[in-house]
């Protein structure tokens, strides 16, 4: 035993003496990744031997012996300690030295996000999980596997904002596919808890069409929602799929989320007291989905979009009409309504009190908000033109590459009509392999 | 060149006159030089070089009629044709020229012969032979041009090169040269400013007519300044950016479904033309 500690021993002092230079960094990697094993075998010692290693100097040591000392189960008193100490090494390491052990930095984060969890206290770990990412990415538009886990945190601290300001990167290179499913669907969360229902129905939208070879859970519930967003947002939902999405999403999810879809259909039918039938009928399935909070709001959003309609018939109304139209219980509610509209700026429009008349404005800033291409913005509708081209030169890159694919080239083979007598033989078929 | 003659006429000039002049030396001259040296191509702009100066070798003169209408004051000259000139006797090919002559009112029946042509430096003794032959005035003339002429003139003045001038590489060919007009302008203010960098550090010393100089030439940059300039400049360069902006767009958007159907085709189980791969 005391062998081992000695072997140990060395090693920390190989670590001091190892982390300057990047090729000094560099054989480090290889002589830590070699004493694997002695590591895990003295895991219940290492903990004392962090406090003479610096972490941002020796973050690539700090990192192996902390990944080891922190393998062994952690009672709950320990778990504080722990979260502090993860925390501080999050806060303080050198991004270069944990990007040559990205899986190593991974397996320490998501320890780190179990014990705030087990604490109960997942606001502890919003910050340090964010450090973590912009540390572990390659690019901004890099996801990692602690992308997933950070939003999830956000979620249960209701930390929302925090959230948002990750989900506004674009992304390009995803590691595992699992991640991207998680990561847009708690996004998708995020978006609505926030109320902005455009960037929700978008990120669902991507984990519906994702490509995948068999359905999973989370694709399943991200179509419920998908539903129920789309009615709040769009106010209507089409069960045609884009031709982008994987067949095996096509054929399936429809099975899983009928109630969804009926409560779909009688929106589309338009009458109030239809929708409230559907919603009772299928209470329960939609409160275990969790899916009831939703579920409300679309109820709410067709008593709007009625009341909207009605701005595009008449210039001026009374209320008790308007509570008669839209099949509300009385004029004070339609009030209510008409009020909360003008608030969220859904409509315009001006109460009269005393005469209980609503008279329905035009929108003074229709087009306002929206130029882009205008005499005082040139520097707005520059930024714009420099994005497309960067997802232009993208888009061809993947093009080319995807033409070398030899999955690709295989079966592009194979699907081509035989007719021409000329390219009958150089055909590449499914007997010879390429 | 004054516009008034001392005859009170005014005359005009089409550009093909100028075209078939050019051609016409051209063709001599290549035909005369020893096959080893090869003689640069002139373009229109040379025509007036080979008008005005005689270049150091032994250049051909040529001579041709130049045909059009005169309508009461006005003289506008079409067209030409050459005339065959032989060098040892001074004297013009009188019967080739009354055959072309003839030809030529054939087809153009109002065109008559306004006037004789030739290249080289001023006029001769020996020319006043040939002027004896046709009376003529020297005058002023102004060019004309009629808009199919324009379209080849500019073609010319641009030097296409082998393929002919489609609307699109004009418009690229005209671009590029305002785009390298503008860099080299650009290359010439930063070294300026690099320049004035130095002399501010004191690594140059400072020279007080330099600075006379760079401040005269900034002054006279930029050119219009007035607010409605300003307008009209911001509302075209907005509608380029737009039509950019659209363009770029269609191109991605095709890009992408290109990419889609790639994908499907490669990685989805179930291809889209009635199962042909196996089913899982």
């Amino acid at each position: 035993m005391n062998l081992n500690m000695n072997s140990v021993e060395t090693l920390v002092a190989q670590i001091h003496g190892l982390s300057g230079s990047i090729s000094d960094i560099n054989q480090l990697h290889s002589l830590l990744k070699q004493s694997e094993d002695l590591f895990q075998s003295e895991s219940t010692r290492l903990a004392p031997l962090l406090t003479e290693l610096d972490p941002f100097m020796h973050s690539l040591g700090y990192l192996y012996i902390l990944d080891a000392s922190t393998s062994a189960p952690i009672s709950k008193e320990q778990a504080s300690e722990l979260v502090l100490s993860i925390a501080r090494f999050i806060n303080l390491c050198a991004a270069e030295q944990i990007r040559l052990a990205p899986d190593k930095f991974t397996s320490v984060c998501k320890r780190f996000k179990d014990q705030v969890m087990l604490l109960e206290d997942p606001m502890r770990g919003v910050a340090p999980m964010l450090t973590a990412i912009r540390k572990l990415q390659l690019s901004s538009e890099h996801l990692t596997t602690l992308h997933p886990d950070f939003l999830l945190l956000c979620l249960l601290a209701k930390c929302y904002k925090t959230g948002l300001s990750i989900l506004e990167d674009d992304i390009f290179d995803v590691d595992q596919p699992r991640d991207f499913f998680l990561y847009c669907y708690y996004g998708a969360m995020i978006c609505i808890g926030q109320k902005k229902f455009s960037k929700a129905l978008e990120l669902l939208h991507n984990v519906v069409t994702a490509p995948m070879s068999i359905l999973n859970a989370i694709v399943v519930e991200a179509y419920k929602k998908y539903i129920l967003v789309s009615l709040i947002h769009v106010g209507q939902f089409s069960i045609s799929f884009p031709k982008y999405t994987s067949s095996v999403a096509q054929r399936n999810l429809k099975n899983f989320s009928q109630p969804y879809l009926e409560l779909a259909n009688s929106y589309g039918a338009g009458k109030i007291s239809e929708l409230e039938l559907c919603v009772q009928a299928h209470n329960e399935k939609f409160e275990f989905d969790r899916n009831l909070g939703l579920v409300k709001q679309v109820v709410l959003c067709m008593y709007k979009r009625n009341i909207q309609r009605l701005t595009q018939t008449y210039l001026t109304l009374s209320l008790q009409d308007i509570a008669n139209t839209v099949q509300l219980n009385s004029a004070k509610e339609a009030e209510m309504h008409v009020l909360q509209m003008i608030q969220d700026g859904e409509i315009y429009a001006t109460i009269n009190q005393k005469d209980g008349m609503v008279r329905f404005l035009e929108d003074p800033e229709q087009y306002w908000e929206k130029r882009i291409f205008c005499v005082d913005s040139t520097d707005v509708a520059l930024e714009f033109c420099f994005r497309i081209m960067m997802l232009s030169r993208k888009l061809t890159d993947m093009d080319e590459q995807l033409s070398c694919d030899p999955l690709y080239l295989a079966k592009a083979g194979k699907e081509r009509q035989r007719f021409d007598f000329d390219d009958f033989d150089s055909v590449p078929s499914s007997k010879f392999t390429i | 060149m004054a516009s008034s003659s001392s005859s009170g006429l005014t005359f005009k000039l089409h550009p093909l006159v100028i075209v078939n002049i050019s051609d016409h030396y051209t063709r001599i001259k290549s035909q005369s030089l020893p096959p080893s040296t090869t003689p640069h191509a002139p373009s229109a702009s040379n025509v007036a070089d080979a008008e005005s100066s005689s270049p150091p070798q032994q250049s051909p003169r040529v001579f041709g009629c130049v045909i059009g209408v005169q309508r009461g004051r006005t003289v506008e000259i079409f067209n030409s044709f050459e005339l065959l000139f032989d060098p040892l006797t001074h004297s013009l090919d009188r019967a080739f020229l009354e055959k072309k002559q003839e030809l030529y009112k054939k087809v153009f029946p109002n065109f008559y012969i306004l006037g004789w042509y030739s290249t080289g430096s001023d006029a001769q003794e020996s020319d006043m032979l040939i002027h004896r032959a046709l009376i003529f005035v020297r005058s002023g003339y102004t060019i004309e041009t009629v808009e199919a002429e324009r379209i080849s003139i500019d073609h010319v003045a641009h030097l296409k090169p082998s393929d002919g001038g489609s609307a699109a590489t004009q418009l690229a060919a005209h671009l590029t040269g305002i785009h390298s007009a503008i860099k080299m302008l650009n290359s010439r203010i930063r070294g300026l400013n690099h320049y004035l960098l130095a002399m501010q550090k004191g690594d140059v010393p400072v020279e007080n007519s330099l600075l006379r100089q760079v401040s005269s030439l900034l002054r006279r940059l930029p050119a219009i300044e007035s607010e409605k300039f300003q307008d009209d400049f911001l509302m075209e360069y907005n509608d380029t950016l737009l039509i950019s902006y659209l363009a770029m767009f269609t191109n991605c958007s095709s890009t992408m479904n290109e990419l889609v159907d790639k994908f499907n085709t490669a990685y989805d189980r179930q291809s889209r033309r009635g199962g042909r791969s196996a089913f899982i």
